[in-house]
């Protein structure tokens, strides 16, 4: 360690600078701005977002889709970290690389497949129209299952990451250990194996259910303009209507939901940790 | 029994089905001899993968985009790595401060970065809007950096640069000498990870436009919101191989995955 104060502040300014005058003091002003009203601080632009039904069925659509998502690829996410954990340590290596591979491709790129998925004459459609099942194709595009699936594809890879290498630093008799004393598998998940992972889990569910809040290619491209969340809405009202303000206002709630999420489950994996210390001590 | 030793390859091909399938499906359909992006694809052709090639905006915004994340991602070197000295090396007072604003444009949503950029400094100070995007993706870059560069210091002894510096090393000698080339392979994965991130990036750059300036995912949304021809799919799958591509290579010879 180097006690040198002035080459340390030398060296870390200018990047807390930078991003100081390019990045916080730009968001600030902006954030300010649903708080300042003609020339008076008021909320009054935050009642007047709530008050519209549109906006309210965004703002719980946002909530609603990112909460599922989150639990969907938890479920799935456990059982992928799972089976993963459980291969040979090279076919590990390759699978886990393929999990991967979607994180490297554009999202504009991974979101598009799903029009032609999903689409009017896309796979699904067609399919069902040949073995019978349905006459007119359905509308699945530009719903609200079309940005869940759209969203889950993309956050998955980052819950199965974080739960392999939960379920890696589990301790390796536990489950066993568990099994011989007479636990059923389901007991086993619930008591062992949950509070074991509970970290690996509260890390990729703040990833997925914040990644999932602030989504804009996924509802931009499968939701449409009739299906909106808050990031797609907020575009609407710079570009549509030019309301600077109710701009503002989805960008504070945006980023009050994310620090929110983050520390709420910091909360919940610290809480759990402080119960299973001490029940290690006694 | 049966059961279990069934669990594995099903939950697997389900997973990489989901995962991977839909990106095969663009490859697939970017051979289309069609007018139309369609699955299964009528006939092959190479059309559109030609064609990707001829249509101007995208020839121009492949340019800013790859000016973006080239030159954005090497500034944020440039600020990321003093900075990450500073933090790991030193005794810095107010240190989390600075890593907490260092960090801070990762939490924040792109959208509300780039609003506040084009209300706050394009439009008063009438700035370029290529200027404002490399400034904006270099602030995006800044905290990948950050990271990736201050993990590989932390796995370097601090004392071989204080015994070079006993040995009567200039501080700043030593830093060329012994630091900076121990911690190469940090620098390079960061320096990926941040042309891979700024490359694909849309939401910060979607109030980022202006006449001729476009990144290049912001001009395919744009694209295919008009036209519904396989040659979006082309450019996917292109983008997908070179980014690939890029990150196998950088995980053979360098252990990207090490850092990040």
């Amino acid at each position: 360690m180097f006690q040198n104060r002035a080459e340390a502040f030398a060296l870390a300014l200018p990047a807390a600078l930078f991003v100081t005058l390019v990045f916080l003091v730009p968001v600030v002003a902006l954030l300010s701005e649903g708080f300042h009203l003609n020339g008076s601080w008021t909320i009054s632009a935050y009642v007047d977002f709530f008050s519209s039904s549109l906006n309210q069925a965004v703002f719980w659509r946002t909530l609603k889709l990112g909460a599922i998502v989150t639990v969907v690829s938890a479920v799935i996410g456990y059982a992928a970290a799972f089976a993963i954990v459980g291969l040979s340590p090279t076919a590990k290596g390759r699978v886990t690389g393929l999990v991967m591979m979607p994180l490297m491709i554009s999202p504009v790129a991974r979101t598009y497949a799903w029009i032609v998925i999903l689409g009017r004459t896309g796979i699904v459609n067609e399919a069902l129209h040949a073995i019978g099942l349905t006459d007119a194709p359905l509308r699945i595009l530009f719903s609200e299952t079309a940005i869940f699936i759209g969203l889950l594809q993309l956050f998955l890879p980052l819950m199965i990451i974080s739960l392999i290498s939960a379920l890696e630093n589990m301790p390796r008799d536990a489950v066993p250990a568990a099994r011989v004393l007479g636990a059923n598998w389901f007991q086993v998940f619930w008591k062992v194996i949950l509070p074991l992972t509970r970290e690996g889990l509260v890390v990729g569910g703040t990833l997925v259910f914040t990644g999932s809040l602030t989504a804009y290619i996924t509802p931009a491209i499968l939701g449409g303009s009739k299906v909106l969340m808050l990031e797609t809405l907020m575009y609407q009202q710079v570009s549509v209507s030019n309301n600077f303000v109710a701009a503002s206002v989805i960008a504070c709630i945006l980023i009050v939901m994310s620090f929110a999420a983050n520390i709420l489950l910091k909360r919940v994996a610290t809480a759990r940790n402080k119960i299973r210390r001490e029940g290690a001590a006694a | 029994m049966i059961a279990r030793t069934l669990f594995i390859p099903v939950v697997l091909l389900l997973v990489l089905t989901f995962l991977i399938g839909p990106f095969l499906i663009i490859v697939a359909a970017s051979f289309s001899a069609g007018e139309t992006l369609a699955f299964p694809p009528q006939g092959f052709s190479l059309q559109w993968i030609f064609k990707v090639f001829t249509v101007d905006s995208f020839r121009a915004s492949f340019a800013t985009s790859m000016l973006l994340a080239v030159g954005g991602t090497a500034a944020a070197l440039l600020l990321g790595i003093p900075a990450s000295y500073a933090l790991s090396r030193y005794t810095l007072p107010g240190a989390e401060i600075v890593r907490t604003v260092v960090s801070a444009p990762i939490i924040v949503p792109g959208i509300i970065v780039g609003l506040a950029l084009l209300r706050y400094i394009v439009v008063p100070m009438q700035a370029s809007m290529t200027l404002i995007l490399f400034l904006a993706h270099t602030a995006l870059v800044l905290p990948y950096a950050v990271r990736v560069v201050s993990a590989s210091l932390e796995n370097l002894r601090s004392d071989i640069e204080e015994a070079a510096v006993l040995l009567g090393s200039s501080r700043l000698g030593a830093f060329f000498r012994v630091v900076l080339p121990n911690i190469r392979g940090g620098i390079l994965s960061a320096f990926i990870l941040g042309f891979v991130t700024s490359f694909n990036q849309v939401p910060l750059s979607l109030f980022l436009s202006a006449p001729g300036v476009r990144t290049l995912p912001v001009d395919m949304m744009a694209y295919m919101e008009i036209v519904f021809d396989p040659s979006v799919a082309a450019l996917s799958s292109l983008l997908a191989f070179l980014s690939i591509g890029i990150v196998f290579a950088a995980e053979r010879f360098l252990g990207f995955s090490r850092y990040v």
